[in-house]
């Protein structure tokens, strides 16, 4: 009987194994800095709406402002999603029959609410106030990216407590005059100058908190 | 020299190495494309609380909102409305000429009049008033369609605010067409608070004016350099 001997190209495997023993952890920690993350878990997220509403055409293409709809976005917390009676004021005269507007004739003729499916979603512990950040010359645009070309909507941001936190750090680049918060062309970090910037800062008193219970209240 | 492995181990290795590319592959293609299964909650810690938020669903009632309506007929601390200048733009029951009190007709009141006037008229009277505005064109498109209205449209032409019919209405009265609507337009009293609907038609009032001026409305220091085309935004350049 033959003694049993190791090719030689066994020889490679010790290198091998080290390498593996390297290269195999970095990757595991990238896959899940990278797949795991927020940025990919729920940027992104769109879901399908009952009444294909676009906000393209309606504050893309016709140049709506936000506010005619979200009324409540300067005054509270809560950006209020509009009620039936708003789509009503056009609709009961602009294509009252399509059938793209059933859900929100249905709406209409039985008082109940259209069931939009929600999409920016903090968790319950985190507390978010839009007046804060509109009327301190923070644009929809900075959070929730080019709504106007969206035929569906769909989350841009992490949301995640890193990207509250890293504007709150440097809000600079994202500051605009109040007057442009709902112009989404407007790009604060082109138009304005860092000494227009410093006067704004000055002008609505803007030093954003890191202190825990500004947002876990 | 250490000679080669075999075929079959050489072909595993690089198939792992293939592999290993797949998943980020995956993971970059889902970050580029919004789909409807996001918003994945890997732990639930506390983010989903027994609580209901403001426009959230509640089973528990017929029409599923948490946020209830007040019982028909109750009326809340302070939200009277007895004041019929302030409420209705009424006085003496003629439509009021003048502002209610309390709210003066500032540089601020009427600037504050014509931002929201951009927000919530000039989708169909236009910014200057002139019934022009896009919605107005659209459904005005929409009308002229060869094979008839689409899908039922029956579009009035938004008024010109500077039509004379219009240029009449007192204060009072914008103040309640902004209100509670007018024939074919909407009214906006649950959209617009009670100042800013007040702050409109006075915008709407000093946008006739300024449509409709004559050279005595200007002061007499001003009107030569008027003349000469000099004024902008009502300083001389
Ligand atoms: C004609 C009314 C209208 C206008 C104008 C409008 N929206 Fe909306 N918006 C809606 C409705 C209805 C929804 C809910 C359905 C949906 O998500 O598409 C919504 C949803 C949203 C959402 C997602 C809310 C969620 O569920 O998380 C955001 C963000 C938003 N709008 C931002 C904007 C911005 C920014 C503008 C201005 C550029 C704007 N909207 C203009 C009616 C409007
Ligand atoms: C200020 C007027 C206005 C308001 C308010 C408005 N819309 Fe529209 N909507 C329009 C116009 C104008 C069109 C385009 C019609 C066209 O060109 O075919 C349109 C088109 C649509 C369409 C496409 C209809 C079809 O048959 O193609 C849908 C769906 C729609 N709107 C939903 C809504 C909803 C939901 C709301 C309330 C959140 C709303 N709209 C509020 C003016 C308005
Ligand atoms: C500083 C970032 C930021 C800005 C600026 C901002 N939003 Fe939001 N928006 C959010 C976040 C975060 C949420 C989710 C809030 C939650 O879950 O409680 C949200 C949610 C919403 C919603 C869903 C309803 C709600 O309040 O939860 C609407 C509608 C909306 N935003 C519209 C707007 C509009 C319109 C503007 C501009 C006038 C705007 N937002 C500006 C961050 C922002
Ligand atoms: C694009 C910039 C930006 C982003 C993103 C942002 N913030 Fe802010 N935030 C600000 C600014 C500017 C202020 C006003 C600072 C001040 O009051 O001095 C502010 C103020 C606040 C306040 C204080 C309100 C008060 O009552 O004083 C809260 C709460 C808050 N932010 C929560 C959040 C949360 C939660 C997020 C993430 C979901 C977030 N912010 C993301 C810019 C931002
Ligand atoms: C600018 C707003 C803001 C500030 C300031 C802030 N947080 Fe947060 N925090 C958030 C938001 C938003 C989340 C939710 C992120 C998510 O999971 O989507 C969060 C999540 C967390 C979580 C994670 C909970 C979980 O299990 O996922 C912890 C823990 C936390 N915060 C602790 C803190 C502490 C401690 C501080 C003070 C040093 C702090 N936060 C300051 C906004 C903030
Ligand atoms: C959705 C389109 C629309 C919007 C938005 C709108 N209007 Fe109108 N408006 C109309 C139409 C259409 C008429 C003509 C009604 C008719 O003749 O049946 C009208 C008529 C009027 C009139 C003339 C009333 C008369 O006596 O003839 C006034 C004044 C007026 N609107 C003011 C406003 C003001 C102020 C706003 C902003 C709060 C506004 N409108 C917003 C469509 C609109």
């Amino acid at each position: 009987m033959s003694r049993f001997l190791f090719p030689r190209w066994s020889n490679l495997v010790l290198p091998t194994i080290i390498l593996a023993a390297l290269t195999i952890p970095v990757y595991a920690v990238f896959f899940v800095a990278y797949g795991f993350s927020p940025k990919t878990l729920e940027v992104g997220y769109q879901p399908k709406q009952p009444v294909p509403f676009s906000h393209a055409l309606h504050a893309g293409e016709l140049g709506m402002d936000c506010r005619y709809c979200h009324t409540s976005v300067e005054k509270a917390a809560h950006a209020s999603v509009p009620p039936t009676q708003t789509c009503m004021n056009c609709h009961t005269q602009i294509r009252p029959q399509s059938p793209k507007l059933a859900d929100v004739r249905e709406s209409y003729e039985t008082g109940l609410p259209v069931e939009w499916t929600r999409i920016h979603k903090l968790p319950d512990f985190a507390y978010f106030d839009h007046s804060a950040h509109v009327n301190r010359g923070i644009g929809c645009v900075s959070c929730h990216g080019r709504i106007d070309k969206m035929e569906v909507v769909y989350q841009k941001s992490a949301l995640s407590m890193g990207w509250c936190l890293e504007c709150h750090r440097n809000p600079d680049p994202n500051l605009r005059p109040v007057s442009e918060i709902t112009n989404l062309a407007y790009d604060g970090a082109t138009e304005l100058t860092q000494t227009e910037r410093d006067a704004l800062k000055k002008k609505y008193h803007i030093s954003p908190s890191e202190d825990c219970s500004t947002c876990h209240r | 020299m250490i000679p080669k492995p075999p075929r079959v181990l050489i072909f595993l290795g690089v198939l792992a190495g293939l592999a290993a590319i797949v998943p980020p592959a995956v993971i970059a293609r889902v970050r580029a494309t919004p789909d409807e299964n996001r918003a994945v909650h890997m732990f639930f810690d506390m983010d989903f609380q027994p609580k209901f938020k403001t426009q959230a669903v509640n089973p528990l009632f017929a029409d599923g909102r948490a946020q209830r309506y007040a019982v028909a007929g109750t009326v809340a601390r302070g939200e009277t409305d007895l004041d019929t200048h302030l409420h209705q733009g009424v006085v003496n029951g003629a439509w009021a000429e003048s502002l209610p009190a309390g709210l003066e007709m500032t540089d601020a009141f009427l600037a504050r009049g014509q931002q929201r006037f951009n927000i919530y008229c000039s989708v169909c009277h236009g910014y200057a008033g002139f019934g022009d505005g896009t919605v107005n064109k659209r459904a005005m498109e929409l009308m002229a369609n060869a094979e008839g209205p689409v899908y039922g449209t029956s579009w009035v032409q938004a008024k010109s605010l500077h039509d004379p019919v219009v240029r009449e209405h007192q204060l009072g009265m914008l103040y309640n067409v902004v209100t509670n609507g007018i024939r074919n337009m909407a009214g906006y009293g649950a959209q617009i608070d009670l100042e800013d609907r007040w702050a409109i038609a006075a915008y709407v009032k000093a946008l006739q004016l300024s449509q409709n001026a004559s050279l005595q409305d200007v002061p007499t220091e001003l009107r030569d350099n008027l003349k000469k085309g000099n004024l902008q935004n009502g300083e001389v350049k």
